[in-house]
């Protein structure tokens, strides 16, 4: 008997090893185990005192030194000043030029240029949106905004196309530039923001470069990637005929990766747009300052004034910008002679516009007429003091929209942060380690459990354990949510015919304007920056989730199908494992996004580490700001790699 | 003569003539420090396996030598991962190899700069490839004449020229089409027409038709036979296909595992197998649309002076057509001289693939 239980016993340890998730967690145990006396020498409760470095005062007097040497250092003189010079000149130029052409002259020249590119409708799209920015009286901030966006995204392209070049072309750059910008991508778009500022103060410059940061990245790696993915045999018939690297790269590799810099390119204008309203927060003038002022006085009727024509804007610069690419490849496709110039409709565009630029001039029409604007802010806050007076809360049965806000942070947000904030902080870095080594490999676990103890070395624990549990609540909301619409749209063509374009608006919104509905129905505290967050996440979650599963191998399927399986068979037997790594995808996507919005979220009571970096801007505390963006920083990177699946890893090594 | 039956054309050119490629002792060796692996005898006796498992390196050309003559199709025929399509790109140095050497008229490759071997890509030796390799976002014209375009000739010249190539590979009318409008033959007349428009020494092929449907890979196969014909350009051809290589090949190379195991013309290919591999490959070969009656034939004994006379490159099948219409046996007969007789049995024989035949001489490697 003792022979045959030893035996058993046997058979079962390796086959419990030889499942990897198992053996991963034994060994973290056993660490844990081993490590725990000496950890738990610093208490069981929040980040221990001794282990935090204090960065308080050497930031402090580092950006003192800045600001008292910014008009007399070399380097700010002759570096950094030109710089801002240029950046400065540059943005003031193009305001002049759209101001010259008055709203007629850009209306005219927004429409003939998408006509240009993408049709008749998207020009009509364009006049209208034009139109309706002048409408709500806000033509000269849309221009402030526009002339910053166009500054941006052209040094934005050049820095990218630039980098994307290099990458492209030598193995070694790309290796040393891929993680710098997988992780640059990652990161939520406040936490740029600060280093500028250290530099260049607050002001356009320190706007036009934090969008510039923020907005290359994608540039940079859609050109590498199509420098990367022409097709091989192509570039090996151009060597054969003895063509030299450069001809090979003019004539075949750069026109080959069109695609992809047309797509980088309409990225690139979208995080533009979205970063050049964030930066309202530093000095950028135009919408975003409007929507920043209005929100930070809870008038939502002058945000929403304010927010209409960022989201027009965003929507029209995305189809043009799409179209352009779409157009090209579709023409390739057509029958008719490209021997037909395009060049001319390029000039009759110009044309058209000058003519109607100087007959504005001559009929000073320049400005937008005073008394065609439509005052909506008015007529919107009273209906948001009606919501107020009458959804907020007491609606029999459903509560009100302020009882649901509270509830949720009673119930679900301090329950969280409550339980992050008592659990052990040795625990909370095992939970981490734990959880990315199971999704991930080894050395994600490393970095994840790194950036985590760095923010509590940091000495921003508790505020980052909030901002955590804000995110924790959101993403969970949101892959709920998502997760349910993803499998209806793949189920159903009638829903996914559906949500498509309500999907494909959301998409295109930068962050900052989610909040203006979410204040308007739930006032300001942490919930409302959680249900923005949810909204902004959602639309990606939603797209990769029904994209995975509409992906699964129809084969796969048929033969589940002849074997008799139901449809709910099918779904959790098939499609659902089959899909996992879109799933996972999904959750990575998701948290990222969520964390991008909860931080935005500190502008509208969301607190925690959010709060720390608009307090620091807002106060000129740059140390604190610039801890608290360090933390933003190093939770982006926790929150990433504890959801990076292996698989994305590999591919994106290949 | 029934046109059916795909008749040989004979060699184009003198034997005579100097090679267009020599190839020697190439070696390519994929892997960590792989210009090790020939010099060292006791690795180069390994095989693929045990090379791999030794040193970590693949060997895919194993000590190659061959001569390309002149207006000669040379095929390099082989399954796939037999090293073929690696020895062609050696020949250009699209892939460097790893020792050997390679002329080209004499000329050495692996000793030419950049210049020169820009210069040899450009006039000498145009490569036409198995997915095309074609310009997507270029006319037809304007992928013909891209070659033209690098060489640095003018546009309305190199379109003029382009224009002319397309005609002759039967594209006309479709000059301002773009590759992703046109069917798979028709791309692959752009990629074969490309390299006609460099009017190169040699025509390089790699794997040209193996994408293709049967129906237009025999179009194609006949379109090149044509060109041959009509201009006699040296080809070199690589194909994994028996029948394309019997179809198109003056001389056969046939690879395995990166060694040339026979190389000779169809008909010695077919004839007598250097080896168990080789019949293997050839065994349901229509021997008598390969095998000429020039190895059928016996000795004409001195009774028979009548019957159906035969040149000796015909073909059995033809011979078979002409003695069973005759009944009586066939004589073989070169510029009036009787050289031997064909009867039923010797072609049953070469049929039935039981003839002894005489073991060619193997062609100077």
């Amino acid at each position: 008997m003792a022979a045959l239980t030893v035996s058993a016993a046997r058979g079962a340890t390796p086959k419990m090893l030889r499942s990897r998730a198992a053996g991963k967690l034994l060994l973290l145990a056993l660490l844990t185990a081993v490590l725990l006396p000496v950890l738990g020498r610093w208490g069981n409760g929040a980040w221990p005192h001794e282990l935090t470095v204090s960065l308080a005062k050497p930031l402090t007097s580092a950006s003192n030194w800045v600001i008292d040497n910014r008009d007399s250092h070399p380097l700010f003189l002759y570096f950094f000043g030109y710089i801002s010079n240029a950046v400065v000149l540059c943005v003031r130029a193009v305001y002049l030029t759209l101001l010259a052409l008055g709203w007629t002259g850009v209306t005219v020249l927004g429409a003939l240029v998408a006509w240009r590119v993408a049709g008749v409708r998207l020009a009509a799209g364009t006049a209208a949106a034009f139109l309706a920015c002048g409408a709500l009286g806000m033509w000269v901030p849309t221009m402030q905004t526009l002339a910053l966006m166009v500054a941006a995204v052209l040094a934005s392209v050049l820095v990218g196309v630039l980098l994307g070049l290099a990458a492209g072309l030598s193995d070694r750059l790309d290796r040393a530039l891929r993680p710098v910008l997988d992780t640059m991508q990652v990161l939520p778009a406040f936490a740029y923001l600060l280093p500028v500022v250290l530099v260049f103060g607050i002001g356009v410059p320190a706007a036009v470069l934090a969008t510039v940061v923020y907005a290359a990245p994608p540039m940079a790696r859609l050109t590498s990637l199509g420098l990367r993915g022409a097709d091989p045999e192509v570039l090996e018939a151009v060597e054969s005929l003895g063509a030299t690297r450069r001809q090979r790269l003019l004539t075949a590799r750069i026109p080959l990766a069109r695609g992809e810099l047309l797509l980088g390119l309409n990225q690139t204008i979208m995080m533009a747009l979205s970063m050049a309203v964030i930066a309202s927060v530093i000095g950028a003038g135009g919408l975003g300052d409007r929507v920043y002022q209005a929100l930070a006085s809870v008038d939502v009727g002058q945000a929403l004034a304010a927010g209409i024509p960022i989201v027009l804007l965003a929507i029209v610069l995305d189809r043009v910008t799409a179209a352009a690419g779409e157009d090209r490849r579709a023409q390739t496709a057509l029958t008719a002679p490209p021997g037909t110039p395009r060049t001319i409709g390029w000039v009759y565009a110009l044309a058209v516009t000058a003519a109607v630029a100087l007959a504005a001039r001559l009929l000073h029409g320049l400005n937008w007429p005073t008394g065609w604007t439509l005052g909506i802010a008015a007529p919107v806050n009273s209906a948001v003091d009606w919501m107020t007076a009458h959804l907020y809360s007491g609606v029999p049965v459903i509560g009100g929209t302020a009882d649901w806000a509270g509830h949720f942070t009673t119930w679900v947000l301090d329950p969280v942060r409550g339980g992050l904030q008592w659990l052990p902080w040795w625990s909370v870095l095992l939970i981490v380690a734990a959880l990315a080594w199971l999704i991930g490999t080894w050395a994600t676990a490393v970095t994840a459990v790194l950036a985590m103890a760095a923010i509590g070395v940091l000495g921003v624990w508790d505020p980052a354990l909030d901002t955590l549990s804000q995110v924790l609540a959101a993403v969970a909301v949101t892959l709920v949510l998502g997760f349910a619409t993803g499998i209806a749209a793949a189920r159903s063509d009638r829903v996914d015919r559906a949500l498509r374009p309500v999907l494909d608006v959301f998409q295109t919104m930068p962050q900052f304007v989610y909040l203006i509905p979410v204040v308007a129905l739930f006032g300001v505290g942490r919930a409302p920056a959680v249900a923005a967050a949810v909204v902004y996440a959602l639309p990606a979650v939603v797209r990769i989730t029904a994209q995975g599963l509409r992906q699964v191998d129809p084969a796969a399927l048929e033969s589940a199908r002849s074997l008799g399986a139901t449809g709910r068979q099918q779904l959790w037997q098939v499609q659902l494992p089959l899909a996992r790594r879109s799933l996972l995808l999904a959750v990575n996507q998701g948290v990222v996004l969520v964390l991008a919005v909860v931080i935005i979220g500190g502008l509208v009571g969301g607190g925690a580490l959010g709060y720390n970096v608009a307090f620091g801007l807002a106060q000129g505390d740059l140390a604190t700001g610039l801890v608290a963006g360090a933390a933003i920083v190093c939770l982006g990177l926790m929150l990433d790699r504890v959801t990076q699946p292996t698989e994305r890893r590999a591919t994106k090594g290949a | 003569m029934s046109a059916t039956v795909p008749t040989r054309k004979p060699p184009t050119a003198t034997d005579a003539d100097a090679p267009v490629f020599s190839v020697s002792g190439l070696w390519k060796v994929f892997g960590p420090k792989a210009e090790r692996v020939p010099a060292d005898a006791e690795l180069t006796a390994l095989d693929p396996a045990d090379l791999r498992a030794r040193t970590g390196c693949t060997a895919a050309v194993r000590d190659v030598s061959f001569d390309v003559r002149k207006g000669e199709v040379f095929v390099v025929m082989g399954l796939s991962g037999s090293g073929k399509s690696t020895l062609v790109r050696c020949l250009t140095r699209l892939i460097e190899p790893t020792a050997g050497t390679i002329a080209i008229d004499g000329e050495d490759v692996r000793a030419m700069d950049k210049t020169r071997l820009r210069e040899l890509r450009r006039h000498r030796a145009a490569m036409v490839f198995q997915h095309f390799g074609l310009l997507p976002h270029r006319t037809v014209l304007d992928n013909v004449a891209y070659g033209l375009e690098i060489q640095g000739i003018g546009r309305a010249e190199r379109r003029a020229r382009a224009a002319e190539v397309v005609k002759k590979v039967g594209l006309e009318g479709m000059e301002q089409r773009r590759p992703s409008q046109l069917s798979g033959g028709q791309r692959q007349r752009v990629g074969l027409a490309r390299a006609l428009a460099v009017d190169p020494e040699v025509l390089l092929f790699d794997e040209p038709f193996s994408a293709l449907d049967p129906l237009i890979r025999r179009d194609m196969q006949d379109e090149v036979a044509r060109l041959h014909r009509e201009e006699g350009r040296t080809m070199v051809f690589i194909t994994h296909d028996l029948a394309e290589a019997l179809k198109l090949g003056d001389r056969i190379a046939l690879m395995r595992d990166g060694k040339v195991v026979q190389l000779g013309t169809p008909e010695e290919i077919v004839g007598s197998p250097a080896d168990d591999y080789v019949r293997e490959f050839v065994r349901d070969v229509p021997r008598e649309q390969v095998m000429t009656v020039r190895t059928a034939m016996r000795p004409a004994a001195s009774d028979e002076d009548g019957g159906p006379a035969v040149r000796p490159d015909a073909t059995v099948a033809e011979a078979i057509e002409a003695v069973a219409r005759a009944g009586a046996p066939a004589r073989v007969m070169d510029e009036g001289r009787c050289l031997g007789v064909v009867d039923h049995e010797r072609l049953l024989d070469v049929v039935a693939g039981v003839t002894d035949l005489p073991s060619s001489t193997p062609e100077a490697v």
